[in-house]
Parts: C-alpha cells; sequence; structure tokens
C-alpha cells in the first residue's frame, strides 16, 4: 500500500481531475447556465469556508515536520501506541473542523511516519460528531437520540479501527510469506 | 574575580552562547525546511483539492433535498439503503443532514433510514473519493468506504433499537 502510495503522483492525478470537473462546469454553463452560476457561487463560499482551516492544516503539517518525528507518531500513533493511540484517535475525530478532506494531507503525512491505519480510520469515523452541532441535533431528534447515536459511533470507530488493524497484520504477514 | 574564575567564566559563557546559536540555527533551518515540505504537500495536492471543491459545489446544486425526498419510499430496509446511498452522494454542512432528517421523519421516513443518511452524510462522500485515494492508496479508500458504509447501517438499526427499548 505504501509503495502504491509513494508511485502514484497526486499532482498529475489532480490535474487530470480539475480537467474532468472543468469540463463538466463548462457542460454545465452550456446546458444551464444558471445552474452553473449556483456551483461556481457554492464552490467559492467553500474555499472561503475551508481557507482558515487549511491554513491551521498547513502549520500542523509544518509542526509536525519540525518537532514531532517519526519515532514520536510511531510511539503515540503507531504499533505500541495501546490506550493512548486510541484516545488521540476518537478524541482528535471529536474535536476536529471542517470538512474532511482538508485533514487528508496531515492525515496521510503521519501516516507516512508511522501512525496506524486503525487509527486514522477511527479518527475519520468521529468526526461525524459534530459537538458545535449537537444542540441542533437534539432539538431535531432529541436528547436520547443523540446520546445513543453519539456513543454508538464511537464504540463503531473503535470497531472498524480495530478490523483494519487486523486486516493490515493479516496482508503484511500474506505479503512476508509471499516474499520469503 | 581571580583571574583563573574569569577565564572559567568567559569559557562557560562562551560555550552557551554557542549552543544557543546552534540551537536557534538549527530551529531555523528545521521550521524553514518543514514550512517548505508542507507547502510542498499542499501544492501537490491542490488540483485535486479544488477539483474535488467543483463537484461539492456542482452536487450541492444539482441534488436538490425535493429530489432526495422522493427516494424514500418502499420497506424499512430499503429506505436504511436508501439513506445510506442518498447521505453518500449528498455533500453539504453537516446541520444539513439534520434539517433534510428532520424533515424526512416529519414525512413519515423511519428513524432507522434518517439515522443511515445522517451518518453517511458525513462519513461516506462520493466526491472525496479521487483525493483519498490519491493520498491513501485503493486499499485503504475501499476498506474504510465499505466499513463506513456496513457501519452506517449497523449503528442506525442499534441506535434506533436501543433508543425503542428505552422510550
Amino acid at each position: 500500500m505504501t509503495k502504491q502510495t509513494q508511485k502514484r503522483k497526486p499532482g498529475k492525478s489532480g490535474l487530470i481531475m480539475l480537467a474532468v470537473v472543468g469540463v463538466l462546469y463548462v457542460v454545465t454553463f452550456v446546458f444551464s447556465p444558471e445552474t452553473g452560476k449556483n456551483a461556481l457561487a457554492a464552490s467559492g463560499a467553500i474555499i472561503k469556508m475551508i481557507a482558515p482551516i487549511l491554513l491551521v492544516v498547513f502549520f500542523l503539517m509544518a509542526l509536525l515536520n519540525t518537532s514531532i518525528d517519526a519515532k514520536y507518531i510511531a510511539r503515540h500513533l503507531g504499533k505500541e501506541s495501546g490506550l493512548r493511540g486510541w484516545l488521540i484517535a476518537l478524541g482528535g475525530g471529536i474535536l476536529s473542523h471542517g470538512p474532511a478532506y482538508v485533514w487528508y494531507p496531515m492525515l496521510s503525512e503521519m501516516r507516512k511516519q508511522g501512525a496506524r491505519d486503525g487509527l486514522i480510520v477511527a479518527f475519520f469515523y468521529t468526526r461525524s460528531i459534530k459537538l458545535p452541532w449537537l444542540p441542533l441535533m437534539v432539538s431535531y431528534f432529541g436528547l436520547l437520540f443523540t446520546v445513543l447515536l453519539t456513543f454508538f459511533v464511537i464504540f463503531g470507530a473503535w470497531v472498524q479501527g480495530l478490523i483494519v488493524d487486523r486486516l493490515s497484520r493479516v496482508g503484511r504477514r500474506t505479503k512476508e510469506t509471499i516474499d520469503f | 574575580m581571580e583571574e583563573g574564575q574569569e577565564k572559567v567564566c568567559y569559557y562557560v559563557f562562551r560555550n552557551v552562547r554557542k549552543g544557543i546559536k546552534k540551537m536557534i540555527d538549527r530551529v531555523k533551518q528545521r521550521s524553514g525546511d518543514a514550512l517548505k515540505h508542507a507547502l510542498k504537500s499542499l501544492w501537490m495536492i491542490m488540483p485535486m483539492l479544488l477539483a474535488v471543491i467543483g463537484l461539492i459545489g456542482l452536487f450541492e446544486t444539482v441534488i436538490t433535498p425535493e429530489m432526495l425526498k422522493s427516494l424514500f419510499n418502499g420497506s424499512t430496509l430499503r429506505e436504511i439503503i436508501v439513506g445510506i446511498l442518498s447521505g453518500g452522494v449528498s455533500v453539504g454542512q453537516p446541520f444539513l443532514s439534520y434539517a433534510i432528517g428532520g424533515e424526512l421523519l416529519h414525512d413519515g421516513v423511519s428513524l432507522y433510514a434518517v439515522t443511515a443518511f445522517i451518518l453517511s452524510f458525513v462519513t461516506l462522500g462520493i466526491v472525496q473519493l479521487p483525493l483519498e485515494w490519491t493520498l491513501f492508496g485503493t486499499r485503504f479508500t475501499v476498506l474504510r468506504n465499505l466499513l463506513s458504509l456496513l457501519f452506517a447501517f449497523l449503528i442506525s438499526v442499534a441506535t434506533v433499537f436501543v433508543m425503542e427499548i428505552f422510550l
């Protein structure tokens, strides 16, 4: 998996994807200029919304590279991280702000430095708990529903992390056997 | 102060100053390198990030709440599946999923389906897949999204089932 990630060039595939989206916009503008304009405005609003979060992620990435080395990541989020690793991943997911894709670069960086896949999956899943929006959820669906859903999301994130870790171990062992 | 003591003080001071200077230089170099590295990483993913944002803008405009509502009709199981799939293709702020979910519930859609919709709205994202695939690889992306699909189903059933016991 790591080899695959290293070989792939994000810039190149990104440019192709950007070109495809550009063509989609041109087609939308040709058939329905109003929809095209609204879509463009919506995208602009998203950029405005994520810009500050992206800035925070940028500085966190820089901090990660300056003061936190691979050994530190491996100790806190790697194979031997134990309960601390789970608490960091689950708590970090709940507290992280903004859309998931903004966090992708930082998490991929941490993964390269030795963070476990299971913890990254758990982080992603607990991101579905949005602390600032919980009061709104309570007003729509009630307190009991909100408490139960939050509990099951945390529990589900942990179980998913365990499954991914287990599968990663099996995958590694199989690869080692084939190499041998 | 005697001459010997003065010499010792001078050497200590000189070495401490040297040490501090060395440390500052190292921090400067490391932070400069780190900033460059972070900037390069973000620059590399920028086209994909912009593409994903463009897609989200399109999806937000084309897929309306009314369109989503029209999909929910049938058995509970079918509604849960529709909830998961429609949540996966929908994009926007999380509060939108609560608002749409609230309206769906009001229109008679089961709480199982609404819960599945709310969950997959945040945990799944078809438009984010290309970026996730680029940065994390095929195996990770497929596994994470399949698990999210499965757990949207399991958690929605578990939440409403336990809730019914309490009520």
